[in-house]
């Protein structure tokens, strides 16, 4: 009988909790970890942030689903990792400190034969002074909180527009190095759009700052796609978007300061200028969770586990961008110290970005971090169910299943405005997601007709499609398992 | 604001029976583009 833990029950987490649970026999016990008491679609997260969705429409509590499909469920946070057990206790354990019910604030060993480590990130807001959901008057959708209380305040600055007060709007990055550009992206537009229906575009200056050297860089070093019978760089489909939204653009802007109605942010230049706005939208960066991690004897390990986000089978020398290639990324996300130890999704620390790394004239690292979230987190998360399921049943510690970014596709389906007749929607596809320049040497490192761009009302339909069928297969109804991650 | 989408690209992209047939096309591109596969890059 094996033990398998999951930190974690986001889009990674519960993937391979359901897939472990579908494929195993009762006997092997899947234990998920989280502080969060509900599983959230985040892709749908930007349609709470305009209004047109409601938190209970892109979420479900964890604990029913749980106790119906003979997963454990603990509602509790992890603290520190002890991989090697202790003088007391012999297995493997992580200290979990539960969050709510009787039991909140106690903590527990929780021990395990596999652990998956899908903690995703820290929502690191406090690497940017001044930047906190609903202070300032900036404002997040990272999370479903954050975007209803987004909602909220645009939509008290659109009452004021439609009472004549001239507005300024900022979305985009809160830092020089965040990621998820995508995320603000699909919230501008979505804004953009919102502010026609209300009959209140004219009021507002719509400005997208970001840490990207160009436009349609997503934080994966941009995109040569196939768009209709052509072939465009994103840099000019998004371009091509946002001159006919009448969005103006900052680029490479790393912002490190947040006033009320004020961002401060250098940019490549190393020049120091401030952007002011009547609402924001800011995506911070991300970062590890800060966990410790303990031996047999209780010394401090933790870089034996972590480097900001947990150790996998990356090649982490550093190298110059000119010799970074695929095969510096990780297949199969086990941690090379402790091989029962996994970290799918956002909770790897990436060998290095995607895009290609830039400082300003002062020295400040102004490049966006590499995206791991949504599709590549189901999928790895997949994966490394897949290859403990066989090491449990057929003894095997070599791992079959492999699923590098530098071969693997993804798609971004962008909402650029909701509404089953007005909507609109960018879908982009990329293949691989980290550009292999040695194979597809002439196309930026992807193969054309799988990296493809399509503008318009079908886009929307299909985000809205996937915002269905993801809830269904989350919520394990019959046949969940066929639809891919 | 430039409008850089001409009448007739807008009139494609926003009209619903050639977007269903869009719709349709996509969500195949799509699931093979994302079921199509992955796998390592080291050995390859």
């Amino acid at each position: 009988m094996a033990k398998i833990v999951i930190l974690g029950a986001g889009i990674a987490g519960h993937v391979a909790a359901s897939h472990l649970r579908r494929k195993l026999p009762k006997e092997h016990e899947v234990v998920v970890v989280s502080p969060n008491s509900n599983y959230q679609w985040i892709p749908s997260n930007i349609w709470v942030g305009i209004g047109r969705m409601k938190p209970k429409d892109i979420l479900f509590p964890l604990a029913p689903l749980y106790a119906k499909k003979h997963i454990d469920f603990k509602q509790a946070k992890a603290v520190s990792f002890h991989p090697e057990g202790d003088q007391q206790e012999a297995k493997p354990y992580v200290v979990a400190e539960y969050v709510a019910g009787n039991e909140k604030g106690t903590t527990e060993k929780v021990t395990y034969d596999y652990l998956i480590n899908a903690t995703g990130p820290k929502l690191n807001f406090e690497a940017t002074e001044g930047l906190s959901p609903g202070k300032n008057k900036a404002h997040s959708v990272c999370t479903y909180i954050h975007a209803d209380e987004a909602w909220n305040a645009l939509s008290d600055l659109i009452q004021q527009m439609k009472q004549g007060k001239k507005a300024k709007i900022l979305i985009g990055t809160g830092h020089a190095k965040s990621t998820c550009q995508g995320a603000a992206f699909e919230y501008i537009l979505n804004v953009e759009q919102e502010l026609r229906r209300h009959k209140v575009r004219d009021m507002a200056k719509i400005t997208w700052i970001s840490n990207e050297y160009h436009l349609g860089d997503f934080g994966m070093d941009g995109m040569l796609l196939s768009y209709g019978s052509n072939i465009m760089k994103s840099s000019e489909m998004v371009g091509m978007v946002f001159e006919d939204r009448g969005i103006s653009w900052i680029l490479g802007a790393g912002v490190h300061k947040v006033e009320d109605g004020l961002a401060h942010y250098e940019n490549l230049e190393g020049e120091q200028k401030q952007e002011s706005f009547d609402f924001a939208m800011l995506i911070p960066s991300f970062s590890g969770h800060g966990f410790k991690a303990y031996d047999k004897m209780g010394n401090d390990i933790t870089d034996r586990l972590f480097r900001g986000f947990m150790i996998v089978d990356a090649d982490y020398t550093p190298k110059p961008y000119e010799e970074w290639s695929v095969q510096d990324w990780p297949e199969t996300y086990q941690n090379p110290s402790y091989p029962n130890i996994f970290a799918p999704g956002i909770a790897f620390a990436p060998p290095h970005s995607i895009s290609k790394p830039r400082k300003s004239k002062n020295g400040t690292d102004i490049t966006p971090a590499p995206p791991r979230t949504g599709m590549p987190s189901g999928i790895t998360a997949k994966l490394v169910a897949d290859n403990i399921i066989e090491m449990i049943k057929h003894s095997d510690n070599e791992l079959h299943h492999k699923g590098s970014m530098g071969n693997m596709g993804a798609a971004c389906i962008a909402s650029a405005g909701f509404g089953m007749t007005k909507g609109s929607g960018i879908s982009i596809t990329t293949f691989p997601i980290v550009p292999d320049f040695k194979k597809y040497p002439d196309t930026h490192g992807r193969k054309l007709g799988k990296t493809f761009g399509a503008i318009g009302l079908a886009g929307h339909w299909l985000k809205l499609a996937l915002h269905y069928a993801f809830l269904y297969k989350a919520k394990m109804k019959p046949f969940w398992w066929l639809i891919p991650e | 604001m430039t409008r850089r989408i001409s009448k007739y690209k807008r009139f494609v992209m926003m009209n619903p029976t050639i977007q269903f047939f869009k719709f349709i096309y996509l969500s195949i591109k799509v699931l093979v583009i994302v079921a199509g596969g992955h796998g390592g890059t080291r050995n390859a």
